[in-house]
């Protein structure tokens, strides 16, 4: 959480929703110059020099120390404000009081949190909600079509946090944070890094870039293969920096799900992935913003944990039905429950739990057409975003194979006449509009890791 | 396993120097082979060599419906190291659409392609679409093209039954798609590629892919189809652990074999008589080694680079399986029939072609010259 803004004189800081944050390796000030061509605007430091806070300073950068449990914190952040830096990051799970404490100190400073999912400020004011807890995307490595395989059936599950950002997102306005870092003991490929940048974009999160060690020491040291993974993660963050008014869209389609994100919203693989990995386009609404308003535009409602809403929510779904909206319910007794502990995945248990619901769903749904149809898309995720004035719409795009995927076809409601590809690398490609079954489609040539379709009336 | 030269020695045996490289009294029918040495040359024009090869298409199409069977074995989201379905083991949509392009221009009224689409009964487009099919191209390939998922009633209101003429292996009739009975013309556009129950997977075995998942599958109705079907045909077709809906005929011999590599082979000898090809095409211009999809492990990707037809599928598989280095008339026990019956012996046994290499009359390129060893 955030407790003030303003703290620096003299230059314009970013506002916090603004930052684009990066887990800093280095110490000495010439790193900095690594940043060229990147938008990244706030370094999450732990060792560091003088002489680095003073060069991020005069660049505009907002530099905050990263403090993790142990110790006497509000001491440790007082001496990490001394030595210059703009603000203070607590990462991990502090007893209760602590950042309270270190707010105090910090005065106009910035205090950041990093905690476990079920430790976020949901729905409050805090600019900046961040997680340590999350799944590194992409798919299994089961599901690359290994021997393990049994049979001829079904997709690739994508591992994703897509869906928790947007059971977050959809409950304030906080930038969304995922500070988790690559996995340790395994080769992490450029590709794998831009999935976790447009995995979390793809929502309206960022995640904390953070570099593998062998990474980091090979960009630092010059070596050309890492400098131009590096310049592609500058371009692909770019990408998403330059649309602000991405962030600012909220999720399109006819199926809304209503569940509390500080329960099955926390979760990575729930309900929300499962919908996702099926490229039904879902609005997430929170119980909380259960509205009349929040449900105008769909045509299903999927009602996750229907004993927990109170009367006036209940009244706001009896009269969605009332007015031709279809209602569907969670089984009986079924109650969703904030994940135990820190874990984040379901358990065996939970998954087929959920899948129940997801049956349901799935049979509801069938083939319809939604808002979005998308076609050869296995390896994919995606997500749809209208503008509030109806005007405009965006399919973003992000493939978590290793390869790149060739003619994907995309077929949509509502008669945009107007298709453009973006591209990470600027491109963009105005692609022909046709006559579908239902509504319009478009085909697209190719997606590498990520590309956006923009259509407008 | 045998060497070029016993090919060629084979090619040239004399009928009655090897009985197991006869067939009895099976019609034997010329099979072209083409080089096609990628998808980017122009496949119709090698595809029109090899019907003209044949004796032209016009004879057979002229006015005719014409059902093209695909092979799109598994779930089109399944791949192969992250290659599009086409370059390994679904059938090439350039294939397809020549041969549906080059069906209308000698005079076909109607088009269809057909396809049991994996654990769907939605429209096969879709499955097409998920597969990276361009099917707006494949749509504009002839005046009329219609596409049908085979695996439950889709466009149709009621089953066609298809008996098998003389004394069937494992069921005395098979209730499939109507789409697969409104057909003057039926044919197989099959994947050169191995399969792991049945050996090859040519165009006699694309056709298991006619069986409508609602009756035969995992999930059929126990007494009527499920229209709804959401599995593969694993319990009936491949381990006879339960019958099919009962609408459709029972199984002749139900529980006498739950081994795969009996069973498959029959059905698949069944069906070649029971729905009869006019036309096998054979995509082996790019593929897989190995198996069937990529489910199976340790596939291997193989680019064999040619096209093989013929109007006899029999005949047609059984020089494909002699391209792909294996004797055609291969034993159980024997690669690549290790642990299954012959498709091909069996079919030929139903009188429906001839596997014996020294009738066939092969045109274009000699097998010897078309030969890729499937395995080393």
């Amino acid at each position: 959480m955030l407790a003030a803004l303003g703290w620096v004189s003299g230059w314009c800081a970013p506002a916090p929703q603004a930052w684009v944050p990066m887990r800093w390796p280095w110490q000495d000030a010439r790193s900095l110059d690594l940043l060229a061509g990147t938008p990244i605007n706030c370094l999450l430091l732990e060792a560091y020099s003088p002489e680095l806070v003073a060069a991020a300073e005069k660049r505009g950068l907002v530099t905050l120390e990263r403090i993790a449990p142990g110790g006497d914190t509000v001491a440790a952040a007082r001496a990490a404000l001394a030595r210059g830096v703009s603000g203070i990051v607590l990462e991990g799970s502090f007893a209760e009081g602590t950042a309270a404490a270190v707010r105090a100190g910090a005065g106009s400073r910035p205090v950041v949190e990093i905690t476990a999912r079920n430790r976020l400020a949901l729905g409050s004011a805090a600019p900046v909600l961040g997680t340590w807890q999350a799944v590194w995307p992409g798919i299994p490595a089961q599901d690359h079509g290994s021997s393990r395989m049994t049979g001829p059936s079904g997709s690739a599950w994508i591992d994703t946090n897509t869906g928790f950002i947007r059971a977050v997102r959809a409950w304030g306005n906080a930038a969304v944070w995922l500070a988790n870092t690559p996995p340790a003991g395994e080769v992490v490929t450029t590709e794998r890094y831009l999935q976790a940048i447009a995995d979390a974009a793809i929502s309206g999160g960022r995640w904390v870039v953070a570099l593998d060690r062998g990474f980091a020491t090979r960009l630092a040291a010059g070596d050309e293969s890492a400098r131009v993974s590096w310049r592609r993660m500058g371009a692909l963050l770019d990408y998403f920096e330059r649309h602000p008014e991405w962030r600012a869209m909220r999720e399109a389609g006819k199926l809304a799900l209503v569940q509390d994100p500080a329960k099955g919203g926390l979760l990575s693989g729930g309900i929300l992935d499962m919908i996702a990995v099926k490229h039904t386009p879902v609005t997430p609404v929170p119980p909380q913003r259960l509205t009349p308003e929040s449900l105008a535009g769909t045509t299903v409602a999927v009602d996750v944990d229907a004993g927990a809403l109170t009367a006036p929510e209940e009244a706001v779904l009896r009269d969605f039905a009332r007015s031709g909206g279809t209602v569907l319910t969670s089984p009986t007794g079924f109650k969703d429950e904030r994940p135990p502990g820190d874990s984040i995945t379901l358990s065996k248990a939970e998954l087929d739990r959920f899948n129940d619901i997801w049956r349901d769903v799935n049979s509801l749904v069938g083939r319809q057409n939604l808002g979005v149809r998308l076609f050869n898309v296995s390896t994919m995720l995606s997500n749809v975003l209208a503008s509030a004035d109806g005007k405009t719409e965006i399919v973003h795009l992000v493939n978590y194979s290793d390869y790149p995927v060739e003619n994907v076809t995309v077929q949509f409601l509502g008669g945009y006449r107007r298709a453009t590809l973006l591209s990470p690398n600027g491109a963009e490609k105005t692609l022909r509009v046709y006559a579908a079954d239902e509504g319009s489609g478009v085909d697209i040539d190719r997606v590498a890791v990520c590309a956006t379709l923009r259509l407008e009336l | 396993m045998i060497t070029r030269r016993e090919w060629i020695a084979m090619m040239c045996a004399a009928p009655g120097a090897a009985p197991l490289l006869r067939g009895a009294a099976a019609p034997a029918s010329p099979v072209s082979i083409a080089r096609c040495a990628s998808y980017d040359e122009d496949v119709t024009a090698r595809l029109a060599a090899m019907f003209d090869q044949l004796g032209g298409l016009e004879r057979l199409a002229r006015g005719k419906t014409v059902a093209i069977k695909v092979n799109m074995t598994g779930s089109p989201g399944m791949r192969v190291r992250g290659k599009a379905p086409a370059l390994t083991h679904y059938t090439h949509p350039k294939v397809l659409g020549a041969t549906a392009y080059l069906m209308g221009r000698a005079g076909a009224r109607r088009i269809r392609f057909v396809e049991s689409a994996y654990a769907s009964a939605g429209p096969l487009e879709e499955s097409m679409l998920d597969a990276g099919w361009n099917v707006r191209q494949l749509a504009a390939a002839a005046p009329l093209v219609e596409f049908e998922n085979t695996n439950a009633l889709g466009k149709h209101k009621r089953y066609a039954r298809f008996p098998v003429p003389g004394s069937a292996y494992m069921y005395p009739a098979y209730d499939l798609n109507q789409a697969l009975e409104e057909t003057d013309v039926f044919v197989s556009v099959a994947k050169l590629k191995n399969h792991a129950t049945c050996g090859v997977t040519l165009s006699l075995k694309n056709c298991f892919g006619n069986l409508p998942a609602s009756i035969y599958g995992d999930d059929a109705g126990r007494d009527e189809p499920n229209e709804k079907p959401a599995s593969g045909r694993s319990l009936v077709g491949h381990q006879g652990t339960r019958q099919p809906s009962k609408s459709a005929p029972p199984e002749l011999h139900f529980g006498a074999s739950h081994d795969p590599g009996y069973r498959v082979p029959r059905i698949v000898a069944d069906l070649a008589g029971a729905r009869p090809i006019h036309l096998s095409v054979i995509d082996g211009v790019e593929s897989v080694a190995g198996g069937e999809g990529p489910w199976i492990g340790d596939l291997r990707l193989v680019q064999p680079r040619v096209l093989i037809a013929g109007l006899n599928p029999v005949s047609t598989d059984a020089v494909a399986a002699a391209v792909m280095g294996y004797n055609p008339r291969a034993m159980r026990g024997t690669a690549p029939f290790r642990a299954c019956d012959n498709t091909l012996l069996l079919a030929e046994a139903h009188g429906a072609g001839s596997a014996d290499l020294t009738r066939i009359d092969v045109r274009g390129l000699t097998i010897a010259q078309a030969l890729y060893r499937f395995e080393s």
